[in-house]
């Protein structure tokens, strides 16, 4: 019976078989890697990132530029006047607001997925672990802003918010932080829910007591035990939000409340596009940013499911 | 004041503009299904069983005329009012009306006969009398009338005013000093200082005369009478409530103009997209906001034909003018040097704007006032409006730019102004190379404010609608040292003296000829740039033939030809 008692007990320094070493992640990996919509996914959003880092990349040109709108090639159709995506009611080139609109709309998204994740997911471990008041009082706070709608929230809040008025490096990063800043108030609650009750089910775990009973602080506890085995579903939750917010952002700028009209987006694309009469006579002006607002949403939701499926250890 | 009012009929904000498209373009398609069902009708009816309905918006005060300054309640008093003038609705000239003459030797003192027999809508005559009272009570300040600076001429209105904003004292006097009634039909002005177009003036809203029973109504600021207004006009206000407006032919009325069909229904729209929707679909009979986005290539001119191919929409050259105001120098210090402002004016292609923006809906200005007005001279901008980019630039340069590189233009995002705003700028920026911002204020009464507060730097719109067809109101008010609507806080004395020696005119000719000479300083002190003058487009359904608009952007209801 030797053997037995071997394959019971290894010896410390012993390297643990492949088998034995699979963890969430690689597990995680080895699930994604073998789905088409993963790469599709991931090729989209490597694109879409590398324009919104370097837009010089697709031959790009600035469009605020001097000269970058002329009005006489106003409303040129594709193709005509040697912009493939043709021209605006201001004669600019859609291909390149197009793409330098990119920037805005993914920063605004990745920002506000980390600052929402992050933030929701703090209180989210403080207020399962702790339980009792604390967590009562955080519960509640949370409910307050899980009942603001979204985009009605947001609204308000980007109206009451002061608008940077100038073009400047300060103010870009000042009015993509108002949006964010808009989105994330209202967006914690879901991750802090879903971070709540991944701690509560964690902590009883056998790991957790053999810690505690060991006497490991709980600070230590609670970064090395619960929050690594409770972080999957906000992880989740934040792929799939992330091109939630990108579609708010646009909203929010298509209804003028967003962005500062200086700084290129999709959503004042579309919204200086979506006129009747300019729908009736340049669609190209609404179909451009459009199509790719609806692109960088879908892939990143494409993701969010093929990360949830690959997670999720009910669906294995 | 009128002054740089909201086109009212842009007056949507770009929340509203994106969601409804989308609905609108729906709304179209199913109201077109249903056009043959109404094409047929009042071929043969009589012109008095017809109904017309026209686009209307929520005035923003009670029908009075001293307390409306803007088109929503003034496009219902205009066809309800008779005033002394009757303003020609083709060329804006100053008819008789109720007045059976005007005399003055001096322009100081004018002596107003009356016709006789002129009726208001319950029967009672017009007499001297309801025009001095009416008048003393527009301009009595604990009254808080919007209008009444339009009786400041009047020798003793400053005995009507309150001394302090909450009006705390009484003033001296109720009544005017200057206007003294002679007989039942005669009454007499006189003017503090000399007034040459006072009989220009007389046939705005706020001169109208009020029945007895207005004065007899005690009820707060006339709550009683403004439901149910008596007036002189050839329509008669029925029905008032926040959805529409309701106004019936006078039977009774005794001046030269008489509407045609027997009822107009001014139904309230929020939403110019709805109500050119409606029209198109001939749901709505007259339409006086065509949405920008529809004049683009001229599709509105597709949209609105009869059924035989003929047009049912046209378009009239309006007295209203926009400008780009410059920051006055004490607020914006890179504004000081003229050569700027003369760079910036040169750098704005308004030939282009005006027809790829406008697609011809506004005529490039080439000067401060109108052309629809009596006293229009073209040109007093000079080469300064006229699109010239070398020089531009190199003046623009000798003056050594303008600091921080940037320059802010602001405009009232609920007016529609953003397509036109943006093409200015990137004209500027593309010219001398100066980034040029569009900076939107949420409405119309915010950028008011900061103007008024000498808020903004940079450049501000301005638009100006006449009050009175003359080229005096479209100087004095603005550009007069101290003037209400000065907001450029624009002062040169020599400017003054003309304004003043060219008021004392009795000869119209004369004094217009000053005027000019005043105009053409703004030229060299370049305050403000014109931009372009305002043409109104309209639209109507197939029961109408045909029908003019005035000079003032208002169906001129005498006009309707039935189909």
């Amino acid at each position: 019976m030797t053997e037995i008692v071997t394959a019971a007990t290894p010896r410390p320094d012993e390297p643990a078989s492949r088998e034995q070493a699979r963890s969430l992640w690689t597990d995680a990996w080895d699930i994604m890697r073998r789905r088409p919509i993963f790469w599709i996914a991931m090729v989209l959003i490597v694109v879409f990132v590398l324009m919104a880092v370097w837009p010089a990349l697709f031959r790009a040109d600035n469009p605020l530029l001097p000269n970058m709108c002329l009005l006489e090639r106003a409303r040129q159709a594709p193709g005509v006047g040697g912009s493939a995506f043709g021209f605006d009611s201001q004669g600019c080139s859609i291909y390149d607001q197009t793409i330098y609109g990119a920037r805005a709309s993914i920063l605004v998204g990745i920002i506000t997925t980390i600052v929402a994740s992050v933030f929701g997911a703090i209180l989210g471990t403080i207020a399962g672990y702790l339980e009792g008041w604390v967590d009562a009082v955080l519960s509640r706070i949370a409910d307050v802003f899980f009942a603001l709608p979204l985009l009605l929230g947001a609204i308000v809040i980007m109206t009451a918010l002061p608008t940077p008025s100038s073009p400047s490096t300060g103010n870009y990063w000042l009015s993509i932080f108002r949006v964010v800043l808009a989105m994330a108030l209202l967006g914690w609650p879901y991750p802090f829910r879903i971070m709540r009750s991944a701690v509560i089910q964690v902590k009883p775990n056998e790991y957790v007591l053999a810690a505690r009973a060991l006497g490991a602080s709980p600070l230590r506890m609670v970064t090395s035990h619960v929050v690594p085995n409770s972080l999957s579903p906000v992880i989740v939750v934040a792929t799939n939000d992330l091109g939630s917010y990108i579609a708010t952002e646009a909203t929010l700028s298509f209804l003028g409340v967003g962005l500062p009209s200086w700084i290129v987006s999709w959503g004042g694309s579309i919204s200086n596009a979506s006129s009747l009469g300019l729908i009736r006579q340049a669609p190209f002006m609404l179909l451009f940013p459009s199509l790719f607002l609806c692109l960088t949403i879908l892939s990143f939701i494409m993701l969010g499911e093929v990360v949830r499926d690959a997670l999720d250890p009910k669906l294995r | 004041m009128k002054q740089f009012k909201p086109v009212p009929l842009l007056s949507l904000r770009r929340v509203g503009v994106g969601l409804l498209a989308a609905t609108t373009l729906f709304s179209m398609v199913a109201c077109s299904q249903n056009t043959n069902s109404n094409t047929s009708a009042s071929s043969t009816a009589n012109p008095n069983d017809v109904t017309l309905t026209v686009r209307g918006c929520t005035p923003q005060n009670p029908l009075l005329p001293t307390d409306t300054n803007e088109t929503c309640g003034g496009n219902i008093l205009d066809a309800s009012e008779a005033k002394l003038i009757h303003y020609n609705s083709t060329t804006a000239a100053p008819e008789l009306d109720i007045a059976q003459s005007i005399t003055t030797t001096d322009a100081i003192t004018w002596d107003i006969k009356l016709k006789q027999g002129y009726k208001f809508q319950d029967g009672t005559e017009v007499k001297a009398q309801n025009f001095v009272n009416a008048w003393n009570w527009g301009a009595y300040g604990p009254n808080a009338q919007l209008n009444s600076y339009f009786f400041a001429m009047i020798k003793g209105y400053d005995d009507e005013q309150c001394t302090d904003a909450k009006c705390s004292t009484k003033p001296k006097a109720d009544t005017m000093s200057g206007l003294k009634v002679v007989n039942d039909y005669e009454f007499t002005i006189t003017c503090s200082s000399p007034t040459s177009n006072l009989e220009t003036r007389l046939g705005y809203t706020a001169f109208a005369p009020q029945p007895d029973s207005f004065f007899a109504d005690t009820s707060a600021n006339k709550a009683n009478f403004t439901k149910a207004p008596i007036a002189a006009g050839p329509y008669q206000v029925t029905q008032v409530s926040d959805t529409q407006f309701t106004l019936k032919k006078f039977a009774g009325y005794s001046g030269k103009y008489p509407g045609v069909v027997g009822t107009l229904i001014f139904k309230v729209y929020t939403d110019m997209n709805t109500a050119y929707a409606d029209v198109v679909a001939n749901n709505l009979d007259l339409d006086d906001t065509i949405p920008s986005d529809d004049l683009v290539g001229n599709l509105w001119q597709k949209d609105l034909v009869q059924a035989d191919g003929s047009p049912r929409n046209g378009s009239a050259t309006t007295g209203v003018i926009d400008v780009l105001s410059f920051a006055p120098a004490k607020v914006d210090p890179g504004m000081a040097d003229i050569r700027i402002r003369e760079a910036l004016s040169m750098a704005i292609d308004r030939a282009s704007i005006t027809k790829t923006v406008f697609n011809g809906a506004r005529t490039p200005a080439t000067g401060w006032v109108s052309p629809v007005v009596d006293g229009y001279k073209a040109g007093a901008c000079g080469q300064w409006c006229t699109y010239d980019a070398a020089e531009a630039k190199q003046l623009y340069q000798a003056a050594g730019g303008y600091p921080g590189g940037t320059i802010n233009l602001w405009i009232n995002g609920d007016g529609g102004h953003g397509p036109w705003a943006t093409a200015v700028c990137n004209s500027i920026k593309n010219t001398l190379g100066l980034n040029c911002v569009v900076q939107t204020t949420p409405d119309f009464a915010t950028l008011r404010d900061k103007i008024n507060n000498r808020q903004l730097t940079g450049m501000y719109r301005g638009s100006w609608q006449m009050d009175y067809p003359s080229i005096e109101n479209f100087l004095t008010p603005i550009y007069a040292t101290g003037a209400s609507s000065n907001d450029t806080d624009y002062s040169n004395p020599t400017f003054d003296s003309l304004l003043k020696q060219a008021a004392a005119q009795t000869d119209p000719d004369k004094a217009n000829e000053v005027y000019q000479q005043a105009e053409a300083l703004l030229g060299k002190d370049m305050p403000t740039t014109p931009l372009w003058y305002r043409a109104t487009q309209f639209g109507w359904s197939d029961k109408i033939k045909s029908i003019k608009m005035t000079p003032f952007s208002e169906f001129d209801f005498g006009s309707v030809v039935l189909n």
